[in-house]
């Protein structure tokens, strides 16, 4: 699965490599002992266990903070939203920074070149219900325009089977990149849905950037598994998914 | 009828010998207290002292201004005009105006001592009048006046009484509290800010409401007893003692207190023979022996005041203000310090500064996409601050190890205007966000940042500050803003300066000059022009943002 550097690879990047071996020793003894602490992984076992494509939020003292509200079970409903959103909005901004640009070269005021770079556009969000209507409005506030899809995933309460049972898209959204919103992943079953149903609507699996706030090491594998190409952007990866975020979120706990 | 009359108008015209001068001439100085920035009624809250006289001739400038920043602003037309809302005086045929205060510090960023002179003298002696003629002619932009009255001490009851029937000797050292005054005047030496007690004659005790004053360049206090404690004595470079003929003094109170304030001569010569004479004689020409200088005649010894001006002049060239010409040109080709933190330079990052720095960004997008930058030099601020390590339980029953910040006490300083744009994205990520604001202004003529306006929340000692301006040039205006938290009592280690855009020589002459402070921006760049504009640079952002960019550039 690991998409990093294979540990054949010669000349130069021996060294490299080397470290990159070590790493891989020291997440395959950890991972036996079970991680609850925060930072627990860093972005080069990150790299090593998930590949390339999945990313985690740089995690400084102020997002772990938010963390620690949002998981808190005696955070007021007011706290909670206010600081959901702080961290979804950081999340939103840091997966806008997967998409594709181009280089652009702009004049400023004072008459001198700088040298900048320009996003594509057609770009276009797509939330799962209901949980990912929550991450609508950070993405609303970073681009004021943008199309929002949605999906309505539900599981099944005996089988547990994960089936979509509503879906409504940009009718053009094969051509673009989807950013698609889920806050929570614990099984990675619903995401696995709602891809699947993008593929079907022509959205290829590396135009797919999946913003997420909390998944657990399970459903990161799954969904790494299923969809290597997909781009995947999450804050915290513990083996607990805070499950109650939806509900805490619009209040209907 | 002519009993109660003067009955009436004793109230407010004290039996005080000092206080006088001070009184007739209020509506000459009166108007020196307005500050630009700030509406008349929130004068009080000003930064500018009492007197503050800049005394550079200000109808010289609007060729030279072409070179320098264009902009629109209200301070660029008042050298022209003579509105009288802006704060030009006019007096003996020349203008003055109030302007900021000017850099107190060095390039270091250290507090540079500023040179008080103490004058002293008989009552009506001229004291006033030469404190005056010294400033006019120091052509320094920024002067303190404080003078002794401040200090009267509360009387009681039966003092009151005294005072009524020309009987309290005001003229006495035991008449003024000389520990405030000795703690007013070592803060002011120090460059703090004091609250000076504003004395009421009527009713014989301090207001309320006290003048807020600063540490200045030039400190000139004045008084009757200005040398006869010897912890002042020690606090003063310069003493100045006016010496004026006794006949020549007690011909002018008699005039001042009979024709301006209707007391009757018995009273005026009782008071003076009885208090106001001996104490000169017993307290006030023993102290001449401490003058460096005396000046006879008062001010009209107009050589005594060229001399005086000259040693200040001297004097304040060797403690070295001038400011940003020096920050502009030093700490060439040095590698970047470590305090200052520089945001992850990713794709979105210069997407986002693409955006903003081009400048046919319409201003609805230049302010979308700075908010958006904005937003996230915040974030990142906010991660600079201490954290504890904390467990909390979590809903699923299991306990979570996570962080908390150490202290919720956090406020937010704007320097105006640029960093205004800055508030909106601190209170939405701090709940109920106190948010202190600094107007520092360019001086156009000279250069140099100048402080125009400040409040600050009540007990900022106590809080972490971010302090906030959109872009840093040399660093001149963010230095000066540090150096009034530092003098509000704001550890050093506590302010965080977070900006969009700073120029690598500000950040060295900050870092420089304030070690412990936090430099946090969401770009570099390597140069700033002749305009201390950063190049490539993002332009004016204040103009751009706020739309008042000058026309011209349609």
């Amino acid at each position: 699965m690991c998409t990093g550097g294979s540990p054949s690879s010669n000349g130069s990047q021996a060294e490299e490599n080397n470290e990159h071996e070590q790493e891989q020793a020291a997440t395959e003894q950890g991972e036996q002992a079970l991680r609850t602490a925060i930072g627990s992984s860093t972005p080069e076992e990150i790299l090593a266990e998930y590949g390339k494509n999945l990313k985690l939020l740089t995690l400084n003292s102020q997002v772990a903070e938010l963390l620690t509200i949002i998981r808190d079970k005696n955070t007021s409903r007011s706290d909670f939203k206010f600081y959901a959103d702080r961290l979804i909005r950081l999340v939103i901004e840091e997966s806008l920074n997967q998409l594709p640009y181009s280089d652009c070269d702009v004049e400023t005021p004072t008459g001198a070149i700088y040298q900048g770079l320009k996003y594509r556009s057609g770009n276009c969000g797509v939330s799962i219900i209901r949980s990912g209507e929550a991450m609508e409005q950070g993405l609303r506030d970073c681009c004021r325009s943008i199309r929002i899809g949605k999906i309505l995933v539900e599981s099944d309460a005996n089988t547990h089977e994960a089936r979509v049972v509503y879906a409504r898209f940009p009718d053009d959204i094969g051509s673009r990149q989807v950013l698609l919103m889920y806050p929570i992943m614990s099984t990675g079953n619903t995401v696995l849905k709602a891809v699947n149903v993008l593929r079907e609507h022509g959205v290829p699996e590396e135009c797919i950037i999946l913003s997420n706030l909390f998944c657990t090491p399970v459903a990161a594998r799954t969904v790494v598994t299923a969809f290597p190409r997909m781009q995947i952007l999450t804050s915290e990866l513990h083996p607990v998914a805070p499950n109650h975020f939806g509900q805490k979120y619009f209040g209907t706990d | 009828m002519s009993a109660t009359q003067t009955k009436q108008i004793k109230f407010y015209n004290p039996a005080s010998s000092a206080s006088s001068d001070s009184d007739d001439r209020s509506d000459v100085t009166e108007p020196l207290y307005i500050d630009p920035g700030v509406a008349v009624s929130e004068r009080n809250c000003c930064p500018a002292s009492p007197t503050t006289v800049p005394a550079k001739s200000v109808l010289e400038s609007p060729m030279r201004r072409a070179g320098r920043r264009q902009r629109t602003t209200s301070i660029g037309n008042q050298t022209t005009t003579a509105n009288p809302s802006e704060c030009i005086i006019r007096s003996n045929n020349r203008t003055i105006y109030t302007a900021g205060r000017p850099p107190w510090y060095n390039c270091a960023g250290q507090q540079v001592e500023p040179f008080v002179i103490g004058i002293c003298g008989g009552s009506a002696s001229g004291k006033t009048t030469v404190a005056e003629k010294i400033i006019e002619s120091l052509d320094v932009p920024w002067v303190t006046l404080l003078s002794m009255d401040c200090f009267y001490k509360i009387l009681n009851e039966k003092q009151h009484e005294l005072a009524l029937i020309n009987e309290y000797n005001f003229d006495h050292p035991d008449a003024f509290d000389i520990d405030l005054l000795v703690d007013v005047l070592t803060k002011l030496k120090e460059g703090r800010k004091v609250e000076v007690p504003v004395y009421n004659f009527v009713t014989h005790g301090r207001e309320s409401q006290t003048k807020t004053m600063y540490g200045a360049n030039v400190i000139i206090f004045e008084g009757i007893l200005t040398f006869h404690s010897p912890e002042v004595l020690k606090m003063l470079d310069m003493k100045i003692f006016v010496d004026t003929d006794p006949d020549i003094r007690l011909a002018r109170r008699l005039k001042r207190d009979i024709s301006q304030r209707g007391r009757d001569l018995k009273g005026v010569l009782k008071q003076y023979l009885n208090m106001v004479k001996p104490s000169y004689a017993n307290y006030i020409a023993p102290t001449m022996a401490h003058a460096d200088i005396i000046v006879p005649r008062g001010g009209e010894n107009k050589v005594a005041i060229a001399l005086i001006v000259q040693h200040v002049h001297t004097q304040l060239q060797l403690r070295g203000f001038k400011l940003r010409e020096t920050l502009a040109n030093s700490y060439k080709d040095q590698p970047m310090p470590d305090s200052l933190h520089l945001l992850h330079p990713t794709p979105q990052i210069k997407g986002l500064h693409t955006f903003i720095r081009c400048k046919n960004t319409s201003r609805d997008e230049f302010i979308f996409y700075s908010k958006r930058l904005i937003r996230l030099v915040i974030e990142y601020a906010l991660s600079l601050f201490p954290f504890k390590e904390t467990c909390v339980e979590t809903p699923q029953g299991v306990m979570y190890e996570g962080k908390r910040m150490e202290s919720r006490k956090i406020c937010g300083v704007s320097i105006l205007r640029a960093g205004e744009t800055m508030e909106q994205a601190v209170c939405d990520v701090c709940k109920d966000i106190r948010i202190g604001k600094i107007l520092i202004q360019t001086n156009l003529k000279t250069g140099e940042p100048e402080l125009y306006y400040l409040r600050l929340p009540k007990d900022i000692k106590d809080y972490k500050v971010i302090l906030m301006d959109a872009t840093v040039a040399t660093g001149a205006a963010a230095m000066m803003a540090i150096r009034v938290l530092l003098d509000h009592d704001v550890p050093e280690q506590n302010i965080i300066l977070a900006s969009l855009l700073m120029a690598e020589i500000g950040v060295h002459s900050i870092a420089y000059a304030f070690p412990m402070v936090k430099i946090v921006t969401s770009a570099l760049d390597p140069e700033i022009n002749s305009k201390f504009y950063v190049i490539p640079g993002i332009g004016n952002f204040g103009d751009r943002y706020f739309g008042t960019e000058p026309s011209d550039e349609y």
